[in-house]
């Protein structure tokens, strides 16, 4: 039962950072592992990343009780470029043995190093829209930009991560 | 700006990505998901980023899932259990059929993190409790390939049972006249330890008795070998597997 334990904590994480809102949170993880399990048997491996399919599907059900609650939408520029900084050396310093066993190591930390490349305002969209799950309206309203500008800078970003990527 | 990004038409790798940030409108949306339904490739770019930015908000601080939501799913999850067991005994599924869907969802737990393994097949091979032969494990180890670390075995042990089985988690393939022979070191030791030779298509089964009580961080590997195993009784093939073991209570 342990796997509640370690998943469920970065699920709830990652859900309440969308939903500031601990019980629907708590909703949500009951949720997202009531159709994982129904949904286990859909999983393959030809569909890529098991832990992308999991985050996939917790992530949709908070956008969608999202519909059903308030927030507050925060800028925060500081917690949220400091995520993708300072961060990556404290983590390999310590090596976690068993998570370097399984996951691809330079696939996670490439991401950072090519986040790094984008512009900050640029990063902040993609950051705002993943980590915080806001829409690029909110997100355009946030940083006074015209919602067409946040649009293609997202487009942008994503095109450019992804040649960075490979 | 605009005009540029909107010249270059959206590839499907591109709408993955908006749809992992948000970033497509409603309809955009709907007809993205209607398509994702039976598109393989369009499902592998969309978990594909969202792994790669699971490793920002794998960043964030953990705040600790409470005990109670713990205890909630567990309860969710063992009336699911009960009610699929009930139904498989309704149709009276034979066993290999329930064997194959195990495995289909062990794909997935096998998948989430190496971290999770050990206690992903311990969540696995709890919800098939129609297999009577497992019990709570006790020790637990998982081999790897030592190339690409994916993991191929996992050793088990039960208290109840007094015996460690190998258990393959996908087919396996043993060249003609060769054997993979099964060892064990632990701290301290000076050479490795044979606990047997592994048969194609089977389960190997040692009894724990035999043993000296297994230690935190043992080292477990399958080297190949001859049909008859290791001429010297060391390992002398290459390794095609190998792990370290996690007590588990």
């Amino acid at each position: 039962m342990q796997l509640y334990e370690q998943e469920s904590s970065r699920l709830l994480t990652v859900v309440m950072r969308i939903l500031k809102n601990r019980p629907l949170a708590e909703d949500v993880v009951h949720d997202a592992f009531i159709k994982i399990w129904k949904n286990a048997n859909t999983y393959h491996k030809d569909l890529g990343s098991a832990r992308g399919w999991v985050y996939t599907l917790a992530r949709n059900l908070a956008l969608n009780a999202l519909k059903y609650s308030q927030r507050q939408v925060l800028a925060e520029p500081d917690f949220l470029l400091n995520l993708c900084d300072d961060k990556v050396l404290e983590t390999e310093d310590h090596p976690d043995e068993l998570s370097e066993l399984a996951q691809d190591p330079l696939a996670q930390a490439s991401l950072q190093v090519c986040l790094e490349h984008l512009e900050p305002e640029r990063k902040l969209c993609v950051l705002h829209a993943y980590v915080d799950g806001y829409t690029q309206d909110e997100i355009a309203t946030l940083l006074d930009k015209p919602l067409g500008t946040v649009k293609s800078w997202i487009k942008r970003s994503l095109r450019a991560l992804k040649e960075c990527l490979e | 700006m605009n005009q540029d990004t909107n010249s270059v038409p959206d590839t499907d790798d591109d709408l993955a990505g908006q749809y992992v940030l948000g970033a497509l409108s409603p309809e955009e949306q709907a007809i993205f998901e209607a398509r994702l339904t039976n598109n393989v490739e369009l499902q592998k770019a969309v978990n594909q980023w969202q792994a790669h930015f699971l490793s920002i908000t794998d960043r964030l601080d953990p705040l600790q899932a409470p005990q109670p939501l713990s205890a909630r799913i567990e309860r969710s999850l063992d009336e699911l259990e009960q009610q699929s067991i009930k139904d498989a005994q309704k149709r009276s599924i034979k066993q290999p059929q329930v064997l194959s869907s195990f495995w289909q969802s062990l794909a997935l737990w096998r998948g989430i993190s190496a971290t999770c393994l050990a206690v992903a097949m311990v969540f696995a091979i709890q919800l098939q409790t129609i297999e009577p032969i497992m019990s709570e494990p006790t020790y637990i180890a998982v081999l790897v390939a030592p190339e690409n670390k994916t993991p191929g075995w996992v050793i088990q042990t039960s208290q109840n049972t007094n015996q460690m089985q190998l258990v393959p988690l996908a087919a396996v393939q043993i060249p003609e006249g060769k054997a993979l022979q099964f060892w064990t070191k632990a701290e301290g030791w000076d050479a490795p330890v044979s606990l047997g030779l592994v048969k194609r298509g089977e389960t190997l089964n040692v009894d724990i008795n035999t043993l000296p009580p297994l230690t935190e961080n043992q080292l477990f590997e399958l080297t190949l070998e001859q049909e008859t195993g290791s001429p010297t009784g060391k390992p002398t093939g290459p390794i095609t597997s190998i792990g370290r073991g996690v007590i588990m209570l």
